[in-house]
Order: C-alpha cells, then sequence, then structure tokens
C-alpha cells in the first residue's frame, strides 16, 4: 500500500485550513485565534499574535486596506463582516505593555544587506535580525519609513518602527545611497526594497515573484519596487527572510513548509442555523470600548469545517482529524505488532460503515471508506483482533452454507430477503415470497449479500460470495433481484452493479389492493442508513405506511445508522449503546423501519417498533427479538418449508452429537448470552464434552463450570446437571484471551 | 472464583490452588494467577475475572 492510497480519500478535506479572511490577508494572521483572544479580554496574547504575523502592528492597524473583511463569512448569516480593524486598534489600545519580540538563540556569522528603509526592507530587517544575522540597513534618506515619512501619522509609525527593532541588533545607515552592487561585495545576501520606481540595479525584470530571488543569486527583491502593495511589501519582508535564510543554509533559494497560496479562498462554510448577530457600533462614535471589542470580536465564526467530527458519534468520540485517520490508516498497514504497534484500532473497527459523514461533508469526503479500506489491509496484514469479527464472519459461514437455498428454476424476479430477516422473521420471508410468486415469475434465494465480510474487511471472502451470487443468478436466468433489506441492496450496488435491483417494498406500494394493518396511529419511518441512495426505497415505505392510515411524521434526521452498522458492537459495546440510544430518542413516536437490524436494535433498547412488512403481511404489532439460536433455527426451518414446497425435497440439517441435549436457560441467562454473541450450541457443545470427559470443575453444592476453547474465543458455562438428564444453565460467558494449561 | 465456593478438578478430584499462569493474546504474553487444578493443570476462569479485568486486557492488547 502506497500513502496516496489512503490520503486520496482525504485529498479535499479543509478541516483545518486557515479560513477565508486568513487566505486574504497579505500576513496570513490566524483571525479565527486573533478574534478569540479578543473576545476573550486576552490583549496580550492578542497583541503578540499580531506582532508576530504583522511586526509593525500600528503601521498595518492603521493602513490595511482590510482584504480579511471583504471575504468575512459573517455576510452568510445577513451581517457585516467582523470589525477587524477596529478590533486590531482596540488591541493596540488596550494592551497593558507592547513589547518587541526577541528570540534567544546564537548569533549567525552572515551578513545582511538591506537596501531601502520603507517598510517593505524594515520588514525583512526586522526578521533577520530576530534571527541574529548580522543586519545592515542602507537607505539615502535621513531615517527610515520610506514614503510613510510623509504621513500624517508617521510619529506614531517612527514609535512602533522603535520599539519593534528595541530588542534586536541592526545597523542603520542613513544618508546613504548605494550606487553600485559592488559596494555590497561584503554581504552574504541583499535585499533590494528601494520602493515604487526605486532602483532595482537592472534586476527587477528578472524578478521572480514566488521566491523573491533575481538573476544574481544572492540579491533578493521586494515591495514596492516590485509593484506590489505596501501590506504585501510588509508581507515581502518576512517571506524573503524565510527564503533568504534556506538560501544562506543551503547555496539555493527555496520555499518553507507552511508557504501556502494566499489569493486562494474557495472553502465556504455551511452556516445554516447561526444566529445573526449585528456589527457592534462603538457608542463613542470612534474607538471600541474594551467590551464593545470583545462583543465584537465574538461575534467571529470561526469559520472551520468540522462537519463529519461533529455529526458522526464515532469522530466526536476519537477527535481525530480526516487527514490524520488516513496518515494513520497507512501507518497502520505498514505496522508490525506487537514490535510496531497500530494506532487507529478501535476506531477502525468501530465504525458503522453507514456514510453518513459523506453525506454530510461539503466535499464528500468519505471516512467511512477511508475506515474500510484501514479493515482491509489489516486483515491482508494479519494484524487484526479476529474476536472482533469473528461471530458475524460464522453466521456468514451458516448463511451461505448450511442455510443457503436457491430455487432452482428460472425465474424474472429473485427474492433475496437477507439473512436477518429471515433469521428474525421466517414468516415474514415466507409470505413475501408467496405474494411476488403468485404474481410474478418469482423465485427465492436464501443467501448473504456479504455485508458481515465487507464489514470485517475480509476481502477475499466477500469476493467469493460474490462469485457465488453471480452464479445463482446466472443459473436462474439473470433474474432482477427483488430486495428487503437496504444493506443488501446497497452491497450488491456496489459489487455487483450489473444485477437489476428492486425492493420489494416498491414492488408492495404499486399494489393498490395492498392494505397494510396499522400497528400503531402515529408513528415515524426510520430510514436505515444503507437506504440513503434509494429514495424509491424509501418513498415506498411511506407510501405503504400511509395507506395503512398510520399518521406519519418525520424525524428531525434521516438515514442515520440504528448503530448495528459495522457490526461494531463487539469492538465497540460502549459507542454502540451511546449511537442506539441517539437513534432510538430521535423522534417521540414508534418506528416503521424497513430493516431487521434496526428493528432489532431499536425492540433491545424499548422504543416501539414495527417492521413494515410485519404491517403488510401480518398485524403491524411490534414484536420480540428471537435468540442468536432461535435465528438459526428459524432459517432451518424456512429453508426446510420452502424447499418441500417448491421442489418436494426434504432438507435434512446437519447434526451434531451434542444436539439432543436438553439444556434449561432462564431468560436472563439467554440475554446475557445474546449480548456476548454466545449460542446454545456453543454451551451444548462445552456441557456435552465436559460430561462426556468428566473435563469439569464442580462445586460443594455440585455445581460444574466447563469450558470449550476454540481458536478465536473460549466459552464458559455453569450448569446444574438434573435427575432427569437435562442441564439447568445458571451462567454463561466467554473470553478472548487464551491460557495456557501447564501440569 | 466466588469466595465462598469450594471447586474441585472433577477428573482429579482435588481442590483448586492459585498459580501463576500464562495468558496469551494478539501474539502478546502475560501472567496472572487464578485457580488451577494442582495435578493435571486445568485453567479456571471465573465470570468476573473473564468480564472484569481480562475484557480490559484484551481491549488494551487489541488496542496496540
Amino acid at each position: 500500500m502506497n500513502p496516496e492510497e489512503a490520503t486520496v480519500f482525504t485529498e479535499r478535506c479543509f478541516n483545518g485550513e486557515p479560513a477565508s479572511c486568513s487566505f486574504a490577508c497579505p500576513f496570513h494572521l490566524d483571525l479565527r485565534s486573533f478574534l478569540d483572544k479578543a473576545a476573550g479580554g486576552k490583549w496580550s496574547a492578542a497583541y503578540k499574535a499580531l506582532r508576530s504575523a504583522v511586526n509593525f502592528p500600528v503601521v498595518v492597524s492603521k493602513l490595511c486596506p482590510r482584504p480579511c473583511e471583504g471575504v468575512c463569512q459573517r455576510r452568510a448569516t445577513g451581517d457585516e463582516p467582523i470589525a477587524v480593524g477596529k478590533i486590531e486598534e482596540a488591541c493596540l489600545n488596550y494592551v497593558k505593555t507592547r513589547k518587541a519580540e526577541s528570540y534567544s538563540i546564537p548569533p549567525k556569522n552572515e551578513k545582511i544587506a538591506v537596501v531601502g528603509a520603507g517598510m517593505a526592507g524594515l520588514s525583512c530587517a526586522l526578521h533577520m535580525a530576530l534571527k541574529k544575522f548580522g543586519v545592515t540597513v542602507f537607505d539615502k534618506a535621513e531615517g527610515w519609513g520610506g514614503q510613510l515619512r510623509e504621513h500624517p501619522d508617521f510619529a506614531l509609525f517612527d514609535e512602533d518602527i522603535a520599539l519593534q527593532f528595541s530588542a534586536v541588533k541592526a545597523e542603520f545607515r542613513f544618508n546613504t545611497e548605494i550606487k553600485s552592487l559592488d559596494e555590497l561585495s561584503e554581504y552574504d545576501a541583499v535585499y533590494l526594497a528601494t520602493g515604487r520606481g526605486g532602483e532595482g540595479f537592472g534586476l527587477t525584470d528578472s524578478w521572480d515573484s514566488t521566491l523573491m530571488t533575481s538573476s544574481d543569486p544572492k540579491i533578493f527583491l521586494g515591495g514596492e519596487l516590485c509593484g506590489v502593495s505596501l501590506m504585501e511589501g510588509i508581507a515581502h519582508g518576512a517571506e524573503v527572510a524565510k527564503v533568504m535564510e534556506i538560501y544562506l543554509q543551503t547555496g539555493k533559494a527555496s520555499l518553507s513548509h507552511g508557504t501556502y497560496d494566499k489569493n486562494y479562498c474557495g472553502h465556504n462554510i455551511d452556516h445554516s442555523g447561526k444566529e445573526s448577530v449585528a456589527r457592534v457600533l462603538p457608542a463613542s462614535g470612534g474607538a471600541y470600548s474594551e467590551e464593545e471589542a470583545k462583543a465584537e470580536a465574538s461575534r467571529c465564526l470561526k469559520c472551520d469545517c468540522d462537519r463529519c467530527l461533529t455529526s458522526c458519534e464515532l469522530l466526536r468520540m476519537y477527535r481525530k482529524k480526516p487527514v490524520k485517520l488516513a496518515v494513520e490508516v497507512y501507518a497502520d498497514s505498514k505496522a508490525k505488532p506487537p514490535i510496531a504497534p497500530c494506532s487507529l484500532t478501535r476506531q477502525t473497527f468501530s465504525c458503522n460503515d453507514c456514510g453518513y459523514c459523506k453525506s454530510v461533508c461539503p466535499e464528500g469526503v468519505d471516512i467511512g471508506a477511508l475506515l474500510s479500506l484501514g479493515r482491509t489491509v489489516r486483515v491482508a496484514a494479519n494484524t487484526h483482533p479476529k474476536a472482533l469479527h469473528h461471530f458475524w464472519l460464522g453466521e456468514m459461514d451458516f448463511a451461505t452454507g448450511e442455510a443457503s437455498y436457491a430455487s432452482p428454476a428460472a425465474c424474472e424476479y429473485m427474492f433475496f430477503p437477507g439473512c436477518q430477516l429471515s433469521a428474525s422473521s421466517p414468516e415474514l420471508v415466507e409470505k413475501a415470497y408467496a405474494y411476488l410468486s403468485d404474481k410474478y415469475s418469482a423465485g427465492i434465494y436464501l443467501g448473504c449479500c456479504g455485508a458481515p465480510a465487507h464489514w470485517a474487511g475480509e476481502a477475499e471472502r466477500m469476493s467469493k460470495n460474490v462469485e457465488e451470487i453471480r452464479r445463482v443468478w446466472e443459473n436462474s436466468g439473470k433474474p432482477t433481484f427483488v430486495f428487503a433489506c437496504a444493506s443488501c441492496e446497497k452491497l450488491f450496488a456496489a459489487y455487483m452493479p450489473d444485477i437489476p435491483r428492486v425492493s420489494v417494498y416498491q414492488l408492495l406500494a404499486e399494489d393498490d389492493s395492498i392494505t397494510p394493518a396499522a400497528g400503531f396511529a402515529e408513528a415515524s419511518v426510520f430510514d436505515p442508513c444503507a437506504a440513503r441512495d434509494f429514495d424509491e426505497m424509501q418513498q415506498s415505505v411511506r407510501r405503504l405506511a400511509e395507506k395503512s392510515g398510520t399518521v406519519l411524521e418525520e424525524l428531525r434526521e434521516k438515514n442515520r445508522c440504528c448503530g448495528y452498522g459495522g457490526q461494531m458492537k463487539t469492538a465497540n459495546p460502549k459507542l454502540y449503546n451511546e449511537i442506539a440510544e441517539n437513534r432510538a430518542a430521535l423522534g417521540d413516536k414508534p418506528y416503521i423501519v424497513y430493516c431487521a437490524n434496526c428493528r432489532e436494535v431499536f425492540l433491545t433498547k424499548n422504543k416501539d417498533c414495527t417492521h413494515i412488512l410485519d404491517m403488510v403481511f401480518g398485524d403491524g404489532a411490534a414484536k420480540s427479538v428471537p435468540s442468536l439460536q432461535e435465528k438459526r433455527d428459524n432459517v432451518i426451518m424456512l429453508k426446510k418449508k420452502l424447499m418441500k414446497d417448491i421442489e418436494g425435497k426434504d432438507f435434512v440439517p446437519k447434526s451434531n452429537e451434542w444436539d439432543s441435549l436438553t439444556l434449561i436457560v432462564p431468560d436472563e441467562v439467554t440475554a446475557a448470552m445474546n449480548e456476548k454473541l454466545i449460542t446454545l450450541s456453543d454451551i451444548k457443545e462445552a456441557i456435552w464434552k465436559a460430561e462426556r470427559d468428566n473435563d469439569k470443575f464442580i462445586d460443594e453444592n455440585g455445581v460444574c463450570l466447563c469450558s470449550l476453547v476454540t481458536p478465536v474465543i473460549i466459552y464458559w458455562a455453569e450448569y446444574i446437571p438434573n435427575a432427569d438428564g437435562t442441564y439447568s444453565v445458571t451462567s454463561a460467558y466467554s473470553h478472548r484471551i487464551h491460557f495456557k494449561e501447564e501440569v | 472464583m466466588s469466595e465462598e465456593r469450594i471447586w474441585k478438578c472433577a477428573k482429579c478430584g482435588v481442590e483448586l490452588r492459585t498459580r501463576k499462569t500464562i495468558f496469551n493474546y494478539m501474539e502478546r504474553t502475560v501472567s496472572h494467577d487464578v485457580p488451577v487444578c494442582p495435578k493435571c493443570g486445568k485453567v479456571f476462569i471465573s465470570r468476573a475475572l473473564a468480564e472484569g479485568r481480562m475484557a480490559e486486557v484484551e481491549e488494551q492488547l487489541e488496542d496496540k
């Protein structure tokens, strides 16, 4: 894997980029930060930020034409831009002491000549002096300031310049006109900033506007000599100082890191929902009072895109920025734990893969797809925690193996109910298939779309399943697949886009003779995350619900994952619970769902809900959630029935020696087993083997404890053998760590 | 192991004793004192240990 394979996912992300105002600012002043400090009345910190960026804060606050205000996104709320100029003025008024900047670094041997003591030259001289180069400034005038010497406020500017140079060493040679560059041969680098129409020594035509170099490698040019504005000239001084330093260190001028295109300002943030706040007008009619300045600064919207980071519970939990996530996905692909550990495991395996991040991103950045890649590369490198998806991959093996069934005849429509609906509501699958086969040339295919493999990052398993689905599709005369599960349809669209698709809800909604039962008088349709791109499916479910007479109320958010997506509950039960509870609280009314997983999640969170198929083919009332074992048994019974009805054949399921064991399991133990993904069959196997080999622990009351060690999970069962040959299970639990038994 | 209960290894008929035991997960090894059968070495993991400290260590090791 190359770094680009991960970073390509976030290359359009602009989180953390300077705001539009900073892009527009000649000095790239971080206005978000400056205004935040000002809003808090932290004038000393605000002054330091201002001084570091603009070098001469008094000059700049008086004379800058404020391109920042021209691009201020406060306009999006119908307000005037932030009055940055007046806040800068307030900062200078209210800061207790204005200090010059200085660094504790050793002096350098190189000597720099600056020709021109106007603001551009002074800016370069100040920066080079701060870095402890030997700086000499030449000017033919009798003092510094260049054209500003004529300005009515020059006294203020003069004071500002003197202050900024007060903490550094720089030599000023006024009344000294440089007539030839030969006079400066002793200097290691020269900055020509002789002002508009000033002397360029024949080098202005060779000026490189990016590096500010000329055809003479040691001569740099900038400021109004090169036709830029006064403010850009001051900014040039700081930029050229960086390039010059690199030139002195390496012999070659180049840009330092962090330089960006100052004219770029393409990213405006969506400010919908933000309140309008009018600009603060100074009561005095002149400068702001301290409180007025703070209030005005607090109008800043701090424009930075964090839509995904604030919308998604997972991204909110870990607070890692998208660009960093991409870097870590790549780094984890190369990690070699335990020597070189991975850094992103929990987050990578906690994603619902619901696509909400992409849907809210103004640039369509798909963090879900990035984390999906993260899981795939971890599986490929065999550095993934296998226990996190072990159970669901086992269920997929079951659904595509023993429980799989495809009706043999060619058909026009192939009903693909999905493994979870077949497992939790086999009677609905049966009725829906009966309806379809009555109306259309329809077959049925009990199988798995591959979601567990896709979510686990098991690419090889996924492609094998796709091959099998294609084989069935081709053998059946390439029918249109009819889906009851949006996740199945989403994966078919992604992996098998050529297979024609329709939802069973669409076919049902088109039938005027159907009147579904109303389970609830009022309800909200909860659209599964996977149905986000299936508008027809969403509308069909609403049409069916409305036909039942149910009064529908739309939820405030659509297509959010119920928590089940990505089968991430094992990896992050805390996050799963947070998400499931948030979704259950999205609306006060009961939910009408069209995903078996959404139904299960909500019922376990005690949220009233019903499946739309239960309204069409049943009474529409909420049902209880079957146990893991009941689900498996349901699918086998369904397969048995379908095989008998369609082909007249008897299906004989696989049997194990422990199947005949009768276990008595209280409801609370079954619930705990469901929570921990322990099946009854696991416990039966453990008890059967323990009893066969007398391989167990026993306490003084005759209570037994046994274990079943499998390659990934170790299961434990505590039980009491009954006189009638049954076993009462009192507790079941599991863990992933393996132990070493030594005699 | 529940405090009041006295567990025996059914096969060996002897009471369990606490012994330092090696655990492996995610290619890392940790050791912990757990009850084992002193005769055959069979390891006893209580529910409290499995769902408490072991679950914490599992998560820590998975995250590395």
